[in-house]
């Protein structure tokens, strides 16, 4: 808690490349096949492979 | 954002979510097994496969199909085939026990070999434990109804999302994106959570959520549609008898063709009073040939008694957003991998949903121990400064 104020831009830097991921990741998969299938699950395979990896960090001692 | 506005997002978000919440969890945790319903009903069920033959079989005609349907009903009425989307070689013929379907009422479904005409399998397509779980998906067994309360449900799910949106900065100011203080009161924890999974999960459930609500008005927006194209094609044969003889159901299918260019017929609707059909005229279903245009159906309407083109124009932008809105909302247009991503992020959405209400009954039962400490603390943070 004791962490220096962010400001919006810091605190949305994170979700909005997740976001953007997700986007190109659905996107995609409705464009083709094949490859376009194979950048759909690498796209949405981060946002998920982070949250996996920050759920299961230990907490940081401030 | 002042130390009001964060209150007053506070209090959408709260009403917004508590009114959906149920009826959103249920939709997630009927959803899943939908996410698998074609891996599931392959697994099953056994469906016979048409029998191997020389490639160039010529196909017997969709007439013959139609007749050997009624030969075997006479009491039942023809409304609809298809090309299986899965088999080759296979029309599903579809006949139901009044000459008008009664909505929600089961279509019996009959496939046929498509070259030697044989039957190969009935389907009274009743019970079974997916069929059930997707009409609670879809209505709660309550029919259009269910289907748009639903929607509205879906309508105050975005709501929340948007609301969670603004009020996660106050909450993060703080905050590391993605920190989860364990140390802590439990409840900071879950806290911690349904901002992190809400975060991350938030363009999806935006996407899966909207399309959903989407799909509640399909019948509305189908019968819009039909109101508008309709009454014109329809005007200078009003007040003759019903339609008795038929035209070539094949030559129907070659209009088509020869009217849209490129695409593959998938189905044929036969003249009925139906929503989903018009009194005079075979509906022709056709998909386009590449990836993205194979989720947009064209329909061609073929006078049913002369066989001429009637129109074949392509659909509204509202039916195009409908048609790109299923796959999006049924994540099942990638293979495999990309319906267990749906299901992963399905299950995220269970936790944000679980932990609003856990967050939500804590706060009720301790209004004023720690865990008010990060709201307000966020909103002393958040009245400081506006941006």
């Amino acid at each position: 808690m004791n962490r220096r104020r962010q400001t919006t831009a810091d605190i949305f830097r994170w979700p909005l490349w997740l976001g953007l991921l997700t986007a190109i990741g659905l996107a995609s998969a409705l464009f083709g096949d094949d490859g376009w299938d194979a950048l759909s699950w690498t796209a949405l395979a981060v946002p998920i492979v982070v949250l996996g990896w920050k759920v299961s960090r230990p907490t940081p001692k401030p | 954002m002042t130390a009001r506005s964060v209150k007053w997002w506070s209090r959408v978000h709260k009403w917004t979510s508590l009114i959906c919440t149920l009826f959103l969890l249920m939709l997630c945790v009927t959803g899943l097994p939908l996410i698998f319903q074609d891996e599931i009903e392959d697994f099953v069920k056994f469906e016979t496969a048409a029998r191997e033959l020389p490639a160039d079989t010529p196909q017997a005609p969709l007439n013959r199909l139609v007749d050997a349907a009624r030969a075997r009903y006479p009491q039942r009425f023809v409304q609809v085939l298809n090309w299986d989307q899965d088999r080759a070689n296979i029309v599903n013929v579809f006949l139901s026990d009044t000459a008008v379907p009664v909505p929600g009422k089961r279509l019996l479904k009959l496939s046929f070999d498509s070259r030697t005409g044989d039957l190969l399998e009935e389907d009274a397509q009743e019970g079974g434990v997916i069929r059930t779980i997707r009409i609670i998906h879809r209505d709660m067994l309550m029919g259009l109804p269910g289907e748009l309360f639903l929607g509205a449900m879906g309508l105050l799910f975005v709501v929340s999302l948007v609301s969670g949106v603004v009020l996660y900065a106050p909450f993060m100011r703080r905050l590391a994106f993605g920190t989860v203080r364990h140390a802590g009161a439990r409840r900071v924890k879950w806290l911690d959570l349904h901002n992190l999974l809400g975060a991350v999960a938030l363009v999806w459930l935006f996407a899966v959520g909207l399309t959903g609500v989407i799909n509640t008005i399909s019948l509305p927006l189908f019968t819009a549609w039909r109101a508008q194209v309709l009454p014109e094609l329809i005007a200078p044969h009003r007040g003759k008898p019903p339609l008795t003889k038929f035209a070539d159901l094949d030559e129907a299918v070659t209009t088509a063709r020869r009217a849209l260019h490129g695409n593959t017929p998938t189905s044929i609707v036969l003249p009925t009073e139906a929503p989903f059909a018009t009194p005079r005229h075979f509906i022709v279903w056709t998909k386009g040939p590449t990836p993205i245009t194979s989720r947009l159906f064209t329909p061609a309407l073929i006078d049913a008694e002369t066989g001429q083109l009637a129109t074949a124009r392509s659909l509204p932008w509202y039916l195009r957003a409908l048609q790109v809105s299923r796959p999006l909302h049924f994540g099942d247009y990638g293979g495999l991998p990309l319906k267990i991503i749906w299901a992963l992020l399905d299950l995220a959405a269970i936790v944000v949903l679980g932990s609003g209400v856990y967050l939500w009954l804590g706060k009720r039962r301790s209004p004023d121990t720690t865990a008010q400490v990060p709201h307000r603390s966020a909103v002393a943070a958040a009245s400081t400064v506006s941006p």
